[in-house]
């Protein structure tokens, strides 16, 4: 039939870019992970080494455990972004316009954020160590020691995905029935109790969904880490600088890839976890 | 009583409005100093005269022009890469029949559950064979086309009825036609939503540019602006500026699409 080969044009042009750039890619990461590679000179094929060396790497459990560390924004981001939700969730005007202000950050580039947040840390120009000095504070190094790094780090990611997460959360709260609150409030419930006991419980599926998509990308925080904190020792970074560094510094793609499927691993753990959400939300 | 739940209630409304708003407003008090003002300590909150002499200077500092122009391009390429994929893709995984659906729609599925930070290197790879490492062409088609966007645009063909489709076939309209003048016109607002995020994302890309851009005449504005950053700490008044500029393409798309964000992120739950 004609019709197969009209179809085709439609699905074709989709299909070979998502296995060209998707499906190609998964396939090859693995496959990388199994040989060494500093794209000059041929592939050659080493077995498990890459990972056998992997597990004796200081520094790739340095960074390992400073991206987990990172992952302290995830509790925090979800009680922020919920708090921020229940703030502004009625439609005011004025609320409109926090809304606005609060999900800014996360449409701003990251390498800006990156860029802001290193001038407000900055050790010796910086307007918050003046704001410290004025509290008797001597000056914190925010930016060249550890774990003040991944502290400023995090609260520019924080700072980023707040207001993200809070419009999430204010979709779920606006599927909440009425009736529960309004009988909650007459049987004498004060504005915290209705918080604790009516609306989280009625979007309890949202919170762990929230905390879920924050620790998982979290842990893969990069773009930040490499606008403020450039000049520090290697065991000062995340696992995807880490990656980064050995993949396209070093030329080590192989090594490097051993690392991203460690990053792939974690993320299939959180994705999973989130699928069935995702699969309600989009009818498979 | 009443009286300080009120003053309350403005305290902490001020304290979050200063938080979101502040690194905006000091980087922007940042760019129109002078460099005597700009790392004198303590801080001046506002400058003494504000002028516009760092907005004038960064094109001179760095190819700047250059930078923009590439976020441009970068940006138009990706998203209506990713729009016409989507929708073509989208269209044919709702409406159509074909041999290899399931699998296609696998690949779909599959493509989503790959972070882009795992992905680099064999992405980087990919873009070498193709010859397309330190191009605009390398630093957008590879990362252009999103799983999640056909997805969107799937569902956006879904939910509309098979009797409008049967009903144009019967009038005799054929298939190009009814993707294009029936139906695409009809997923307009998921189209904008994906257009929006789709220039968003692109504008703001980092981890991408920074690995397949090498010659600073290729560089996006992002990773001019943090070379920028690295090279020279007196530069920072030139970054701030340069910063401003290129948040502007951002707030404007903001302020003119709100309605749409709203929207997107019901949608983009996912992402």
């Amino acid at each position: 039939m004609k019709r197969e080969s009209t179809f085709l044009f439609f699905a074709l042009p989709g299909a070979i870019f998502i296995f060209s750039f998707s499906i190609l890619s998964i396939v090859s990461l693995v496959v990388f992970s199994f040989v060494d590679y500093n794209v000059f000179s041929k592939p050659e094929f080493v077995g498990i080494k890459n990972y056998i060396n992997l597990l004796s790497d200081k520094y790739f459990w340095a960074c390992f455990a400073n991206s987990l560390f990172i992952t302290i924004a995830a509790p925090l981001l979800v009680i922020l972004s919920l708090v921020l939700a229940l703030l502004f969730r009625s439609n005011y005007s004025r609320n409109k316009f926090f809304r606005a202000i609060c999900f800014l950050p996360s449409l701003t580039p990251v390498a800006i954020i990156g860029i802001m947040w290193q001038w407000i840390f900055s050790e010796d120009y910086g307007i918050l160590n003046y704001l410290l000095s004025l509290l008797g504070i001597s000056k914190v190094k925010w930016l060249s020691s550890s774990p003040e790094n991944l502290i400023s780090v995090m609260i520019a990611t924080i700072w980023r995905g707040a207001g993200y997460y809070m419009m999430i959360f204010l979709a779920a709260l606006s599927s909440i029935p009425k009736e529960l609150e309004e009988a909650a409030q007459i049987d004498g419930a004060n504005k915290i109790q209705i918080a604790l006991k009516v609306i989280i419980p009625n979007i309890w599926n949202t919170v762990v969904f929230v905390f879920v998509i924050s620790a998982s990308s979290a842990i893969r925080l990069f773009s930040e880490m490499y606008v403020m904190i450039p000049g520090l020792p290697t065991d000062n970074k995340s696992l995807v600088y880490y990656l980064y560094t050995q993949s396209f510094e070093k030329f080590k793609l192989g090594y490097g890839s051993a690392i991203a499927f460690v990053v792939f691993l974690i993320s299939l753990i959180f994705s999973f976890y989130n699928f069935k959400l995702l699969e309600k939300k989009n009818n498979f | 009583m009443r009286l300080f739940k009120k003053s309350t209630k403005y305290v902490i409304l001020a304290v979050i409005f200063l938080i979101f708003s502040f690194p905006f407003l000091w980087l922007l008090s940042t760019s129109l100093k002078g460099t005597e003002e700009v790392f004198a300590f303590p801080p001046k909150l506002l400058p003494s005269q504000p002028n516009v002499n760092n907005y004038l200077e960064v094109w001179k500092a760095a190819p700047f022009e250059k930078y923009f122009l590439n976020s441009i391009i970068i940006s138009i390429i990706s998203t209506l890469t990713n729009l016409i994929i989507a929708s073509l893709s989208g269209f044919a995984l709702a409406k159509l029949h074909f041999k290899f659906k399931g699998i296609f729609f696998l690949m779909v599925l599959s493509a989503m559950f790959l972070p882009r930070e795992a992905s680099v290197i064999p992405l980087y790879v990919i873009t070498l064979n193709l010859g397309m490492a330190d191009t605009l062409l390398g630093a957008s088609l590879p990362v252009a086309v999103e799983a999640f966007s056909i997805l969107m645009m799937r569902n956006a063909f879904l939910s509309i009825p098979d009797e409008i489709q049967e009903a144009a076939i019967v009038d005799g309209c054929g298939l190009f036609k009814l993707f294009y003048k029936i139906m695409l016109p009809m997923t307009f607002p998921t189209l904008t939503t994906i257009c929006i995020f789709s220039f968003i994302g692109a504008w703001g890309d980092f981890l991408w540019p920074i690995i397949v851009l090498k010659s600073q005449e290729n560089y996006t504005l992002q990773v001019g602006l943090s070379y920028m950053l690295g090279t020279f700490a007196g530069n920072f008044k030139y970054v701030a500026a340069g910063s401003i500029l290129a948040l502007i393409p951002v707030i404007a798309i903001f302020i003119f699409f709100q309605k749409y964000f709203e929207q997107g992120l019901f949608a983009g739950i996912g992402k």
